[in-house]
């Protein structure tokens, strides 16, 4: 059903250095990223999550979607462990970070630190911190977790604004920025930890129409950089045209997924209701 | 008026200075009893925000000292430690330890409304960005919930000064303790104690301008004439950053 190398190897055009560098592509892209398995989750009494299985490879772009309360967000959010899984296997780059599937051997654990380190995550609310400027919300995450000093931090802060086209703005608060321009400062922050993995919870769903645009412009020039991403989004029109990998969640599970072109191919009932509405 | 004229205006002036002085004896144990009042509400407020049984402990210890009036706080600290333990404070040391013990229990409350009030968001991006929780608290959590809490601790601080004119109990020359002294040699108490009271009324001005300046500081972006000279720092700093990302970008 999936077919990870399937756009780099679209791409070729019979020059060698391409081809050679497709390759690495697909080699990359067989490298499993994050791997989700048998993850259900309970708040309380409730059950969100009823064994859901995911899996993210190399320079892949994976997009989920589906009604609210579909357990999406708590879904991507149990891939950096901001939702610890009740049950289940949360696997990024190969260490074993979730409570292990029933009947498995333990495996070695690693803690949720050294997990953040390597997936970078973007919020709805966009979640910067208010009391310090866009330069100084990037250079905090630089020096805390990687300890930089403050020169080199503030300098690659500043070169990570620039990717999102806001180095003039790095001396502004987030108040005095646009809801556009606040979520590109926190993409810049995700990203200059330099993340194996990007995860996106619905990134612009608090925005108005107009600033829309600029995030998802963001964002594609960062999926054509090859840059790994996992994407709840209702913007599916993006989704059509960035999903790698497509996912519909429903009640708490996976209905229907599927590779490039899924959304108009969907068979299943209930996808084809949503997107009906949606669309 | 003429019954005004009648009372000594002059006593005022003529002792100015002991006055002062007295005053200034209330505001060093206040502002020695605040810092340490902030840094124990603070952990109070974070051992309430945690687990049983330890949240109860604190629970308990807030409920009591906002109950205890300070005349009794400071009565039990200068006589009763010195007779139960038999460590025996200074008047000062008797007044700070009192006023530490009843408004490190207000503090923890505003603290721990101010540290509610933040966004759960706000702990999440630290977390999914990496950085240790105890680091997150420092530097995204604690100075955004300061900035809360800083209008309500000001007008602890106020209350503060004033608690301290009941340690004239014990003998500290505070602000009323001088006031009745003076008393007893002129009998002037109407002229004295307004005297007192206006004093009392201008310190609580001039802090309550002090801690809003400091409050000013702390807006995002930052206002009031303090701040500007920060903020003008730390804007040259940026600038500099801005310039040395351009000429690197400029050669790449």
């Amino acid at each position: 059903m999936r077919t990870p190398a399937s756009t780099s190897s679209s791409r070729q055009e019979g020059s060698t250095e391409v081809s050679r560098a497709s390759l690495a592509d697909a080699e990359r892209a067989s490298r499993l990223v994050v791997e989700l398995k048998g993850i259900k989750k309970s708040f309380g009494s409730v059950e969100v999550l009823h064994g859901v299985d995911l899996k993210v490879h190399s320079g892949e772009h994976v997009v989920i979607f589906g009604p609210s309360g579909s357990g999406k967000s708590t879904l991507l959010r149990t891939i950096n462990l901001l939702e610890e899984p009740s049950a289940g296997s949360v696997r990024v780059l190969g260490v074993e970070y979730g409570p292990g599937l029933p009947g498995e051997r333990a495996e070695k654990r690693g803690g949720p630190l050294q997990l953040r380190r390597h997936v970078g995550m973007v919020f709805q609310q966009f979640n910067l911190f208010p009391h310090l400027t866009a330069l100084h919300n990037i250079s905090l995450a630089l020096r805390s977790v990687r300890s930089l000093g403050r020169r080199e931090a503030e300098e690659k802060a500043g070169i990570a604004l620039r990717q999102v086209g806001l180095l003039p703005w790095a001396g502004h608060f987030p108040g005095e920025l646009s809801g556009g321009q606040q979520q590109r400062v926190a993409i810049a922050r995700a990203l200059s930890l330099d993340p194996e993995v990007m995860l996106f919870d619905e990134p612009t769903s608090a925005l108005d129409p107009e600033l829309v645009g600029e995030v998802l412009a963001v964002m594609r020039a960062l999926a054509e950089s090859g840059m790994t991403m996992v994407i709840v989004t209702h913007e599916l029109n993006f989704a059509r045209e960035i999903g790698d990998f497509n996912v519909f969640m429903d009640e708490g599970l996976v209905v229907e997924s599927g590779p490039r072109g899924f959304l108009d191919i969907c068979e299943n009932a209930r996808t084809k209701r949503f997107l009906k509405a949606v669309l | 008026m003429r019954l005004l004229a009648n009372y000594d205006w002059g006593l005022i002036w003529e002792n100015k200075e002991d006055l002062l002085r007295g005053l200034l004896v209330a505001i060093q144990v206040a502002a020695v009893a605040l810092v340490l009042s902030v840094a124990i509400g603070l952990v109070l407020a974070l051992l309430r925000l945690g687990k049983p049984p330890v949240s109860w402990l604190a629970a308990i210890y807030v409920n009591v000292f906002r109950g205890v009036p300070a005349l009794v706080s400071v009565i039990w600290v200068y006589f009763g430690w010195s007779l139960v333990v038999g460590i025996s404070f200074t008047v000062f040391q008797a007044g700070v330890i009192a006023l530490t013990l009843l408004y490190s229990a207000f503090i923890s409350e505003i603290y721990r409304a101010a540290l509610q009030a933040i966004p759960k968001g706000q702990r999440e991006a630290g977390l999914a960005l990496g950085m240790h929780p105890a680091r997150i608290f420092v530097q995204v959590t604690l100075p955004q919930a300061t900035k809360i809490a800083i209008p309500n601790i000001g007008s602890m601080f106020i209350g503060m000064i004033k608690d301290t004119s009941t340690f004239t109990v014990i003998g500290l020359l505070e602000l009323v303790r001088v006031t009745q002294n003076l008393n007893s040699t002129t009998f002037q108490p109407f002229v004295l104690y307004t005297a007192a009271a206006g004093l009392y009324v201008a310190a609580a001005f001039f802090f309550d301008f002090l801690f809003r300046a400091f409050e000013k500081t702390l807006t995002t972006p930052p206002s009031g004439g303090i701040a500007r000279a920060a903020a003008g720092r730390r804007r040259r700093r940026i600038e500099l950053v801005m310039k040395d990302v351009e000429a690197l970008s400029g050669k790449t």
